[in-house]
């Protein structure tokens, strides 16, 4: 209990004089998490799209090379980006550039902002296309062949009933990655760049409280993420739409045609009930 | 010849060593109402899907006015959007209401307004009695209705060919009658149609031809009343006594 208190009063005093710097890390967190899953969200749906574009036979040859290649290619990237660790591909990055150009791209703290949104981009983007192909592989392929019917292109398709009905099915995917970059954006303090974990790293450098830091910093990440976790559910549960539906009202004279079948309509269904009490009756 | 709308010829079709068409030849003029019959595993739907190239031929000719649409380069979605189809499982598209799934072929391959595509969607969604449901989602509707609103899908196209693939297998018997009923108006306003179909009172009573399949060739077609009555082939009189006895 003693304990407990003294870690209160010590969270107390590092709030009280680092507040800012907690929330400034936590913005940049934040800001970066955003922007990087948004980004990694749309370079997985231009992989996934890219490797799903379907060839028969049929095509000219350039055609059927042409998607091969790009098949190959998004293999690769998906394979280099999710199997090497971010960090690593940070520190290439930021320093692979300026040793193999001689030209240092990312110079100061806009350099930094840059090179991380990079780097936490293409590693979502690398998670996201596999996400991504799995959400349209997984709709039925009548959706498609429905599509096709009506004469849409892959464009079309894909943008007008495969993608929408995808991206909801992908939706806790993209919640899993927001939540990971959230997290593991920290490992960018190697380049240099000031988030929530790095803010921690240099408080603690000057006063050495490290529990009470990372408590805040446990604290931080949680309340981040729940948020997040909160956010998502809410989105999925907008995309489903409503539950119910209501009928509209026609008139009655522009129903004609086809309602004679129709079992939905309560007046023609009393006219057929009727029709077949009489003939019951008369036959008895 | 050049009255035909779309002529097959010679197609066949072989899923690897799987031979499911052999030289299939047929032809349907305007408004003809064609039925295909046969067992399943004919290779009904498979020639259907051929037609409408979601399965590419492996040899023979499709002609559509004339023109091969299975040759190298030939414009299949312009193609496709002159030949509507109804599928077995409805396929319609399930993050669009009614409304929108009629619509979205018209705006985005016809290049519609919004409002005349919302206008001629709802004339032919009236047609088939779904106009009270154009805010349901095809998940809140049943077998029945669901297929009246891809018929109208398919119409709101203005198609110069209508193609159904067994419309009614999937559907509970007390709803085949809605979509048969529809199709039956269809035929009686001169609309084109190619039917595969296991309602062989359909076939024999809406349809002018009627070609019936086994094993992947054509055993026999020809008038309704004509096969119906007096099957020449021994496939053809067990099929079709077969559907006599029930």
């Amino acid at each position: 209990m003693e304990r407990l208190i003294s870690l209160g009063s010590d969270i107390a005093r590092l709030w009280a004089a680092y507040a800012p710097s907690y929330l400034k890390g936590v913005s940049n967190t934040l800001i970066l998490a955003v922007a990087a899953t948004f980004i990694g969200c749309l370079i997985g749906l231009l992989c996934g799209i890219l490797n799903t574009i379907p060839y028969t036979p049929r095509d000219p040859l350039a055609k059927r090379l042409v998607l091969k290649l790009v098949r190959i290619v998004v293999r690769i990237y998906v394979e280099v980006f999710r199997g090497t660790p971010m960090v690593l591909q940070a520190v290439f990055i930021f320093y692979g550039i300026p040793y193999f150009t001689g030209v240092n791209p990312f110079k100061g703290n806009s350099g930094i902002w840059l090179c991380a949104l990079i780097v936490v981009s293409i590693n979502t983007g690398a998670y996201m296309a596999e996400s991504v192909r799995g959400g349209i592989i997984s709709i039925d392929p009548g959706q498609t062949e429905g599509a096709k019917a009506i004469g849409m292109n892959h464009v079309q398709t894909m943008t007008s009933v495969i993608l929408p009905q995808a991206i909801r099915n992908i939706i806790p995917q993209i919640g899993n990655n927001f939540i990971i970059n959230i997290k593991d954006t920290s490992v960018m303090f190697v380049i240099g760049f000031i988030e929530f974990f790095a803010t921690h790293r240099n408080i603690v450098g000057v006063n050495l409280m490290y529990f009470p830091s990372a408590t805040i910093e446990m604290i931080g990440y949680l309340c981040m993420t729940l948020v997040a976790s909160f956010l998502l559910r809410r989105l999925e549960k907008l995309m489903d739409g409503s539950d119910s539906y209501e009928l509209v009202r026609t008139d009655p004279l522009a129903t004609t045609a086809g309602t004679y079948n129709h079992p939905k309509q309560p007046e023609d269904l009393l006219e057929r009930n009727l029709e077949t009490k009489d003939g019951g009756m008369t036959h008895v | 010849m050049s009255d035909s709308i779309l002529e097959v010829r010679h197609l066949s079709k072989a899923f690897g060593a799987n031979v499911v068409l052999r030289d299939i030849d047929f032809t349907v003029r305007p408004g003809d109402v064609t039925s295909i019959i046969g067992a399943s595993g004919s290779g009904k739907s498979t020639l259907l899907r051929c037609i409408n190239l979601l399965e590419t031929p492996t040899s023979g000719e499709v002609l559509f006015h004339g023109t091969d649409i299975t040759a190298r380069g030939y414009d299949a979605t312009a193609y496709r959007a002159k030949v509507g189809m109804v599928f077995q499982s409805f396929n319609l598209f399930n993050n669009m209401t009614v409304l929108e799934n009629c619509m979205v072929g018209q705006i985005k391959v016809l290049k519609k307004h919004k409002e005349d595509a919302r206008a001629n969607a709802m004339r032919y969604l009236e047609q088939v009695g779904m106009a009270p449901y154009i805010n349901a989602r095809p998940r809140q509707l049943s077998g029945g209705q669901k297929q009246r609103v891809a018929i109208a899908r398919a119409l709101a196209m203005e198609p110069e060919v209508l193609l159904f693939d067994e419309p009614t297998s999937a559907l509970d018997p007390e709803m085949v009658g809605e979509v048969l009923s529809v199709m039956q108006d269809l035929a009686k306003n001169g609309m084109t149609m190619l039917v595969v179909t296991h309602e062989m009172a359909f076939a024999r009573d809406v349809s002018n031809h009627v070609v019936f399949m086994a094993d992947g060739v054509i055993c026999e077609q020809g008038a309704p009343q004509e096969l119906f009555n007096h099957p020449q082939q021994a496939r053809t009189q067990e099929f079709l006594s077969r559907f006599r006895a029930n």
